[in-house]
């Protein structure tokens, strides 16, 4: 018994802070109804449904809490009515209440909705069972697919808009020119200077001597190695006079070894 | 001490690094544990480190990459975040000309240097850099490896270059903005095309975009670097899509 009545009063505790709780979002919201009409914007009026809605949720959860003890058990019976004032009254209900009499118990302690809604009720009830299970069931799942499907698209939209807005503005590289400055750095790409032809110019690495063997020079032309030490390095074999910058351009690719030692010297 | 080039080697790669000393060339290579080495002219000699040439026992150094570009109106807003991303230092700019060298031998690739100089640094040494072919294979590896050696010259590396056999195949000028993160190294920079050789003041821009190079010098081996780059690059997204681009493709 006192482990009942101990649940009961803390489930109406519980039910009490929620159901303030509920009180005062509505409060808000109808004066932000009432004051910022013109001002009012769609998010923010389903802001404060979604407010709403998920106090009433948590309200449900508290009733259906197992902790809670059926209050449909529970009856409340008026023992005194009075047609005095009562303070104690007016200051728990927050001076809505101020006369615990006969006009305000009926409002206050009634169980039942009104007629017309009690027939409203009924109405719909004798439809429901009216239908059938399987036609209920199968309009249920209509309804749940129509949703997702409007869902979908609603979010596909936002995404698309979202991306189409931004991709104009986002763009900080173009991979076309990544491509072609690697390909400048790594074997010179566009950069050659024997042909100056604009910056997509064919710098072939394959053939970098080939095309600038001197007119006039005869192409027997030894390299001495500068200072040679005392290691006998063979005489290396001015192959292709290919001297950057020149004007000249005959790509003949005649190449001509003269004495190039059985030895590379620069073999590795 | 004179620093200029040794004519005493006998092959590019290793050799080099084996018969010289290091040399710590901060801005060109990214930390200071980077690995430049200078030759000595003056005695005609290697320095005393051995007289006899040393075969094998050097670091293998590989340059791990990734590459991406961002249009012009949008550098802006990439030098902020890489300010933010990046070491707390003065933002440092670059103005650089790179001459590329190939020498044409029996063998049916050409090998290529690279030579750098500093167009806006005055005193600062030369940069000679050898990049090997970009090592094929690893799907998961996430960014371009390749074998690297870098060496601080003195000023008649060119010289010395056309003297040994190598023709210039084609030179830019790179200007642009120098960021570190550790040992990262990221490089923002536009890349003008030379038109009149050997003059480089007249160029023109090749294209409306900056390339952006993420780069770590590390010793072979070290896969986890191409992790903490991947993860450096996710932050630069969407601004730039740095990524492992293939040279061979783009041929």
């Amino acid at each position: 018994m006192q482990r009942e009545e101990k649940q009961l009063e803390a489930s109406l505790d519980a039910l009490l802070s929620q159901v303030a709780d509920l009180k005062n979002s509505l409060g808000s919201f109808i004066c932000k109804l009432e004051n910022e009409y013109g001002r009012l914007t769609w998010p923010s009026v389903l802001d404060s449904f979604a407010l709403l809605s998920g106090q009433l949720n948590t309200l449900n959860k508290v009733l259906k809490h197992e902790k809670t003890p059926l209050f449909r058990n529970q009856v409340i019976i008026p023992l005194v009515l009075s047609p005095d004032r009562d303070e104690d009254l007016m200051r728990q209900t927050e001076g809505r209440v101020p006369v615990f009499s006969h006009e305000v118990v009926p409002d206050h302690l009634r169980t039942k909705p009104d007629p017309e809604v009690e027939e409203q009720e009924k109405q719909l009830t004798t439809d429901a069972a009216r239908i059938g299970a399987d036609a209920a069931q199968k309009q249920i799942q209509s309804l749940n697919k129509m949703c997702s499907n409007l869902l979908e698209k609603i979010s596909k939209e936002e995404r698309e808009s979202e991306s189409g807005g931004l991709r104009p503005n986002k763009q900080t590289f173009n991979p076309t020119d990544t491509n072609a400055l690697v390909a400048a750095v790594a074997f010179g790409k566009g950069l050659s200077n024997w042909r100056p032809s604009g910056s997509s110019g064919p710098g072939q690495p394959g053939q970098p001597g080939a095309g600038t063997i001197l007119a006039g020079t005869s192409g027997l032309q030894q390299v001495q190695m500068a200072g040679a030490p005392s290691q006998q390095q063979p005489m290396l074999s001015g192959v292709q006079m290919a001297q950057a910058g020149q004007p000249g351009k005959m790509p003949s690719g005649i190449k001509t070894n003269i004495k190039s030692a059985s030895m590379h010297p620069y073999q590795r | 001490m004179r620093k200029i080039l040794s004519p005493r080697v006998r092959g590019y790669r290793q050799d080099f690094l084996k018969i010289a000393q290091v040399y710590p060339v901060p801005y060109l290579t990214g930390g200071s544990e980077s690995s430049c080495v200078v030759f000595n002219l003056d005695t005609m000699e290697a320095p005393p480190v051995t007289m006899m040439p040393v075969t094998g026992g050097t670091i293998n150094m590989m340059e791990y990459l990734l590459q991406g570009s961002v249009l012009d109106h949008s550098l802006e807003s990439l030098i902020h975040r890489l300010r933010g991303l990046c070491d707390n230092m003065e933002p440092e700019t670059f103005l650089d000309h790179e001459m590329v060298f190939l020498l044409k031998g029996q063998q049916a690739s050409p090998f290529v240097l690279r030579a750098r100089r500093s167009m806006d640094r005055a005193g600062a040494p030369w940069h000679l850099r050898y990049l090997g072919q970009p090592e094929m294979g690893d799907k998961n590896r996430h960014a371009l490896v390749r074998n690297c050696v870098d060496i601080a010259t003195s000023e008649n590396l060119t010289d010395f270059l056309m003297e040994m056999g190598f023709r210039m195949d084609h030179e830019f000028v790179a200007k642009g903005h120098l960021f570190r993160k550790g040992i990262m190294k990221i490089m923002v920079y536009k890349i003008f095309r030379i038109l009149v050789p050997g003059n480089t003041d007249s160029t023109e821009a090749l294209s409306l975009s900056y390339l952006v190079e993420l780069s770590v010098v590390a010793p072979a081996g070290q896969d986890v670097v191409s992790d903490d780059m991947k993860n450096f690059a996710e932050q630069l997204k969407p601004l730039v899509h740095l990524e492992k681009i293939d040279p061979k493709r783009l041929m």
